[in-house]
């Protein structure tokens, strides 16, 4: 099912062809890297593939997708042992976009759902600047960060000094009769609506899913994103509530640019930290969240190479009422882009 | 085997895809020739890196090498994804890809 997927994306891709805009070239990018991680004495290994591709047929029309195949090399026993590995490939997303104008987008097909900021914007590997995702993610994108159905989205209003988006969306389940699917989503609905201001570069917004199976709930939440201008600080920050408990992070990162520049030797480093606490309320099964009340800082370098290559480090620790962790990170990703096809003007 | 079947059917997509658009003739670009077409062409720039910094810029920095030939679909992923106006979306390209 996954191959015969990409077989069509392929061949889609090549319909492209009869197009008249040599521009229109599809394009494949994405990213690779390997991740290390060790937390509470267990480490584990990842090397990682996600390759995007981007195919925009005609002025309104585009299908996008990406896939994640990642290996995972971890010790038969969690900290001993020999160490084993697997497999896995999944689809993360795989859509059919109309865009209308800019107040409305049509969506079709599999994607990532749009809950808070997290899951749409910084999940390629190469964009967080912390390897390790906040603990609250599960909340509001079960059960597999993705969703099969529609959604419209656009910006609602668009003014010099703000602008008003949002997204809207259902998605059908598809777990039930195929558990070990590389398609898997939950019958759930939602939708987020947010405000950003231009000058200020701070947006805040908040989400909304109603999650339609297994046990049913609604799942609340906010964000706030903010690059003050005049600055490389970057903050994020996001809120969620559900029926499993709630909980926030706030992360803060800042490259050094002030040292001659983004080239420089030192102006290359961006320090970053984190703060993070989930509060349990009643255990949900397969919620993907901490059986306990969990709190966690992060402290983490990147350093960014040219060629687009970046060298991620980060020490993390966990308090809970069960145990406390160290959490290390270590991460090299490359992010990559290249057209479907050679020929035509660099 | 069904499996099999169909990853050969993608490799042989993706030669497909190569093969015949490397045998595809190249639209000639057009290129700015006087001054005032230049200085446009700047502000538009201009306009361009403020827009990419308010909206890409909360996210990722600038891909590197990046053509014209890519900045087109790379951009209209990104209209989807940040809902950027036709507008912005105009702008960025226009500054990443002159």
């Amino acid at each position: 099912m996954f191959y015969k997927t990409l077989a069509i994306i392929a061949m889609l891709a090549a319909s492209g062809l009869s197009t008249p805009a040599q521009s229109d070239v599809p394009v494949i990018s994405g990213g690779a890297g390997f991740i290390g991680t060790t937390q509470g004495g267990a480490s584990f290994f990842e090397p990682v593939v996600a390759p995007v591709i981007a195919a925009p047929i005609g002025d309104h029309l585009l299908i996008e997708g990406r896939a994640t195949f990642l290996g995972l090399i971890s010790r038969a026993d969690g900290t001993t042992g020999p160490y084993q590995g697997q497999f896995l490939e999944s689809a993360d997303y795989l859509q059919i976009d109309y865009t209308i104008n800019s107040r409305l987008t049509i969506v079709v097909g599999r994607f990532l759902t749009p809950f808070n900021i997290y899951n749409e914007r910084f999940t390629p590997i190469w964009i967080p600047e912390l390897v390790n995702p906040p603990l609250i993610i599960p909340i509001g994108t079960l059960t597999t960060a993705s969703s099969n159905g529609a959604m419209i989205r656009g910006a609602l209003v668009g003014r010099d000094n703000y602008e008003v988006n949002y997204t809207a969306y259902y998605s059908a389940s598809n777990l039930a009769n195929n558990p070990n699917t590389h398609f898997g989503s939950a019958r759930a609905t939602g939708g987020r609506a947010g405000v950003f201001f231009p000058h200020a570069r701070i947006e805040f917004g908040m989400s909304y899913e109603r999650y339609l199976q297994d046990t049913p709930m609604n799942v609340f939440g906010s964000y706030l994103s903010w690059q003050p201008t005049g600055t490389a600080l970057n903050v994020k920050g996001e809120y969620a509530h559900s029926l499993s408990g709630q909980g926030y992070w706030l992360q803060g990162a800042y490259r050094l640019l002030r040292f001659r520049g983004p080239d420089s030797a030192i102006g290359r480093l961006a320090p970053v930290a984190r703060v993070q606490q989930f509060f349990r309320n009643q255990p949900v099964s397969g919620d993907q969240l901490p059986g306990v009340n969990t709190r966690e800082v992060d402290f983490g370098l990147n350093y960014y190479l040219p060629h687009e290559i970046r060298l991620n480090g980060s020490y993390g620790r966990q308090f809970s009422s069960q145990s406390n962790a160290n959490v290390w990170n270590f991460a090299v990703t490359y992010r990559f882009m290249f057209p479907m096809w050679p020929g035509g003007p660099k | 085997m069904r499996t099999w079947l169909c990853r050969i059917v993608f490799f042989c997509s993706l030669l497909a895809c190569t093969y015949l658009v490397a045998q595809s003739a190249q639209s000639p670009q057009a290129q700015p020739s006087d001054k005032s077409s230049r200085t446009a062409k700047a502000g538009l720039a201009t306009e361009g890196d403020k827009r990419f910094q308010e909206h890409c810029g909360r996210c990722h920095h600038l891909p590197e090498d990046l053509s014209p030939r890519e900045a087109r679909a790379v951009v209209r992923q990104m209209r989807v994804r940040a809902m950027l106006s036709a507008e912005d979306e105009k702008l960025i390209l226009e500054y990443i890809a002159p």
